[in-house]
């Protein structure tokens, strides 16, 4: 009788808690939007999955010893995973767009606006009882950026137990582009400038394409040493692929690598999905700021826009500010597919690129800045 | 609450320092671009890319297969056009 007993006790029937239950469908709801609704499934498959390891009962999956602690402290903790990643995304990067048309640059600057005006309402939240700090609300903030690694990466650094909500938060957005920014993107600008054709851009030479990332890297050196784990990694992976002479490295970091290291990140993110991480009212508030950020940073990033039209002698479409906001390439698509609707001959695609990859140097910069200043 | 008001006027100091830093950083980069790699454009035009693109043509051409089947369809199409044009004329 007594073997019988501690046979049940060692099933999971008899050690599930509410909380497990619930975050086990939390991560259900993942894989349901990953596979049904193809919302970011290369990172929410093996999220939503970790999500569930990490709530079975009586497995120890997060615990010492067990398979996800160590992927978490090995890959997250220590930031390797995100800083691979982001060595991936250099490599898949063209800066060409950019170098043609520099001033885009300040777009992608504009719409980092969302990440620092967010700090205001993370810690305005601390009025209605939720208990944020400045390394809370800092970690919270770069879910305007748009960019998973960078958030992740800053999470992982200033709020760790806040790194599960963060992670959900900023790729569920990142998915949510071609929802979130569109209405935004109308309410700011009037048909004719949104029907704004742009000059083609010029040809940018094998030259330029190899000495841009250095001289990022060396900027970077000078004025913000803190960005450089971000910003470094990027530019390897971005000199790897243009210099044209270790294609197989680029080929690697844009493919194999990329793939295994978002298999653990995935993981990793997901065992910080457990109950007494996620289910909590901190949680709600971190994804209506995020939501709050990624308005905020669309919304600047096309007024920019307009602004510049208002001294420029060549206008720009101010669709193309959205793109500011990195979501490499979903947010340069959304502009491109509200500008065709203005105008149906309007090819802003390649024009958006660079306010695009502008947004990921600035959120870079601006996580860097959120390290010095407050980690 | 003096707590509060303290974290507020240092949220608002960093959304200021931060959005300084990444409008001048970003606005150093529009002048690297526009200085530095604009003359080495200038100075430096494609020859890497030329020359990659000329072996690879070289290489096409060694290689017999490497010819798409849709070129030597539009190829033999015109001088078969061709053919019939000059015999015309003839």
């Amino acid at each position: 009788m007594d073997s019988l007993k501690l046979l049940w006790m060692s099933t999971g029937l008899a050690n599930f808690e509410l909380g497990q239950v619930i975050m086990m469908l939390v991560g259900c709801g993942l894989l349901y939007l990953a596979i049904a609704r193809n919302f970011e499934p290369l990172l929410l498959v093996p999220m939503g999955f970790g999500a569930i390891l990490t709530n079975i009962p009586a497995a120890g999956f997060s615990e010492v010893g067990g398979l996800l602690h160590y992927i978490y402290y090995a890959g997250i903790d220590t930031g390797i995973f995100p800083l691979l990643i982001f060595m991936g995304v250099g490599a898949m990067t063209d800066f060409g767009a950019l170098i043609a048309n520099p001033k885009t640059l300040l777009l992608g600057a504009a719409a980092q606006f969302g990440i620092f005006a967010t700090l205001f309402g993370a810690i305005a939240l601390n009025f209605v009882g939720l208990d944020f700090s400045m390394k809370d609300a800092s970690a919270i903030a770069i879910i305007g950026g748009a960019d998973g690694p960078t958030a992740i990466f800053l999470a992982s650094k200033l709020a760790p137990d806040l790194l599960g909500a963060i992670a959900v938060a900023a790729y569920s957005y990142m998915a949510l582009v071609p929802i979130i920014q569109p209405p935004i993107m109308r309410a700011l600008t009037t048909e004719d400038e949104r029907k704004i054709e742009m000059a083609q851009l010029r040809h940018v030479t094998k030259v330029e394409k190899i000495i841009f990332p250095l001289g990022v890297l060396m900027m970077t050196i000078f004025f913000l040493p803190a960005a450089t784990p971000l910003v470094g990694m990027f530019c390897l992976g971005n000199l790897m692929r243009e210099c044209g002479v270790v294609d197989r490295l680029s080929s690697t970091a844009q493919n194999e690598l990329i793939n295994i290291v978002t298999i653990f990140l995935g993981l990793g993110v997901g065992s910080k999905l457990s109950a007494e991480h996620f289910l909590n009212a901190k949680t709600l508030g971190i994804l209506a700021l995020g939501a709050v950020a990624f308005s905020i940073g669309t919304a600047t990033g096309v007024l920019m826009a307009k602004l510049m039209n208002k001294f420029a002698k060549e206008k720009v479409n101010p669709l193309i500010g959205a793109a500011g906001v990195s979501a490499v390439p979903m947010a340069a698509r959304v502009a491109n597919k509200v500008g065709l609707e203005a105008n149906p001959h309007n090819f802003l695609l390649m024009h958006a690129m660079g306010p695009n990859v502008a947004g990921v140097l600035g959120s870079a910069v601006a996580a860097g800045i959120l390290l010095a200043l407050v980690g | 609450m003096e707590n509060l008001q303290q974290l507020f006027i240092e949220a608002g100091t960093l959304m200021l320092a931060g959005m300084v830093f990444v409008f001048t950083f970003l606005g150093l980069l529009i002048v690297f671009i526009k200085v530095v790699l604009v003359k080495l454009a200038t100075k430096f035009p494609d020859a890497i890319v030329e020359s990659r693109a000329s072996s690879k043509k070289n290489n096409k051409k060694q290689d017999g297969n490497a010819v798409s089947p849709a070129v030597v369809a539009a190829i033999s199409c015109a001088v078969t056009q061709y053919r019939q044009q000059h015999s015309a004329q003839k």
